[in-house]
């Protein structure tokens, strides 16, 4: 665990260097553990694939204060019951006009549309890390056999609900957005609330299963 | 109440930040100078936090349903409040039935109207701000429209007031950002990060047309990344003021709307200038100064020191 400086309220913490399931768990462990100890002066925590970013105001806490605390700090991996990670079943309308990008990962994976559903439905995926917009989880780590780039000019507008491709990862658009995954289906499962707590139904470090429908 | 006659460019509802939720993705959209949007709370009487409107561009125009005080701060507006003219960064009274409208901005880009009393807006997750991209927040998590009503309770008296030009920061281009060091800045060759940082105050960039308030965009020449370097990172939280370095070259400077990123990071704009980036508008000059972090951080909590005495209540 490296603590690293970002500007001038900012501590990146970094548990390694690569996507990897042990890495994020421990990302993931640290942050639960952090956020349940309520430091006075941290404004916000951003946990991701394999760093932690902790946001302080610097009129509270300085810097070498909270290194101190962070680096004194014992992570602790047992939740109290209402925040162990949860798994959801996210059901999943595959292709046609709900899947606009399968016909190209058909192409370019060699698979049949039926392979790649029995693919990306068969694994449990972890939620690595939530964001650039409220809600979106980056799940992994998906099946190589369904390795995609991104689209080479994204999308201005992806319908909510879209489920898409990226490189090792599947993800959800919890809005409607522009973006760049490679879409091969639809769910009609809200993912993100803003009038009901804890907001987003999917949080850090839980598993998700797709189910066909 | 006030009934939104003409909403400018764009206009939308905005406080101090939706803060806490980063680890569901959840960005703070906050106003984004918050100088600003502190000092039209203090004239007119509020405490800091409460939601007020930021507007773009000219002819914004609002009908006064009944009597209460106003003011404008961020940028220098040129305005009348039915036939009286009047300027940013002071206490206005308006009567009932009264129209004020913003003839036009001659200095900066952003400006905040304040009222004296609590606007009826709903608070969502913590926060009354908009949420634009996904629509929650602020007035129906959208830009305020002509023929919008916003309700006001405990109307309150304000004396007048009005904050010392001196304490009011140059929103003119060209504009100097102090920046420091982003933690990707050794995936840049040195020859790029001289060119940056550089060591003459050289007009260095052009803001980009295609800049918005997810980010700003420069133009000028590509920043080089050093050969054989990956081009991006694997994505993870990101802040403000974040100036990252795309393929392309070509820096952006995030604002408030992203939690996480995954472009090479090659500097921040120092917090103590982050206020001036609601103000760079398209086509305006940037010359960026490298400063140390320690410098950066003595110069930000100065800086809150000085707001905090100045919008001190007598």
């Amino acid at each position: 665990m490296e603590c690293l400086r970002y500007g001038e309220c900012g501590i990146r913490i970094i548990f390694g260097r690569t996507i990897d399931k042990d890495i994020n768990n421990r990302v993931i462990n640290f942050y639960r553990s952090l956020k349940l100890k309520r430091i006075a002066g941290i404004i916000d925590i951003t946990p991701s694939f394999n760093t932690c970013l902790i946001e302080f105001d610097s009129t509270v806490i300085d810097f070498k204060s909270l290194i101190d605390i962070i680096k004194g700090f014992d992570v602790d991996t047992t939740y109290p019951k209402d925040l162990a990670p949860k798994e959801i079943e996210i059901p999943v309308r595959y292709g046609g006009e709900y899947g606009p990008d399968m016909e190209f990962v058909s192409q370019w994976t060699g698979l049949s549309f039926e392979e790649i559903v029995e693919i990306h439905t068969s694994t449990v995926y972890t939620v690595y890390t939530i964001g650039f917009i409220p809600g979106f989880p980056y799940l992994g780590t998906l099946d190589k056999r369904l390795f995609v780039l991104r689209l080479k000019t994204p999308r201005t507008c992806v319908p909510a609900g879209s489920v898409g491709l990226a490189q090792l990862q599947t993800g959800i658009y919890p809005f409607e957005s522009p973006g760049g995954w490679q879409i091969i289906g639809r769910t009609d499962m809200v993912l993100f609330d803003y009038n009901k707590p804890p907001y987003s139904i999917l949080q850090n470090g839980d598993r998700v299963k797709f189910i066909p429908v | 109440m006030i009934e939104i006659i003409n909403p400018g460019l764009q206009s939308i509802i905005v406080d101090s930040g939706r803060y806490g939720f980063s680890d569901i993705g959840v960005p703070r959209s906050s106003a984004l100078d918050i100088f600003s949007y502190k000092a039209v709370n203090f004239l007119t009487g509020n405490e800091d936090g409460s939601p007020v409107i930021e507007s773009i561009g000219a002819m914004l125009s609002i009908k006064f349903h009944e009597e209460m005080v106003f003011a404008v701060t961020g940028a220098w507006v040129e305005g009348v409040l039915d036939e009286t003219p009047f300027t940013s960064w002071r206490s206005i009274k308006a009567k009932k039935g009264s129209i004020m409208k913003i003839k036009k901005v001659n200095s900066g880009f952003r400006y905040y109207i304040g009222f004296s009393g609590k606007m009826g807006i709903e608070c969502i997750m913590g926060s009354y701000t908009t949420n634009l991209e996904c629509s929650f927040g602020g007035l129906d998590g959208r830009p305020l429209k002509k023929g919008d009503l916003i309700r006001f309770s405990n109307i309150i008296p304000v004396d007048d007031r009005f904050i010392i030009k001196d304490a009011i920061p140059s929103m003119d281009p060209p504009h100097t950002l102090r920046i420091i060091d982003g933690p990707e800045i050794e995936y840049f060759t040195d020859d790029a990060i001289e060119k940056f940082f550089g060591k003459k105050d050289l007009l260095r960039y052009t803001v980009s047309t295609k800049s918005n308030r997810i980010g700003i965009r420069l133009e000028g020449n590509p920043v080089e990344f050093k050969e054989g370097v990956e081009k991006s990172i694997i994505s993870e939280g990101i802040l403000p003021g974040t100036i990252q370095i795309p393929g392309d070259g070509m820096p952006v400077i995030v604002l408030n709307e992203r939690t996480l990123g995954g472009y090479a990071r090659i500097a921040s704009v120092a917090k103590v200038d982050q206020d001036l980036l609601a103000h760079l508008k398209p086509k305006d000059g940037v010359i960026l100064k490298r400063i140390d972090i320690e410098e950066a951080e003595t110069l930000w909590i100065l800086k809150q020191k000085s707001i905090k005495n100045l919008l001190k209540n007598k």
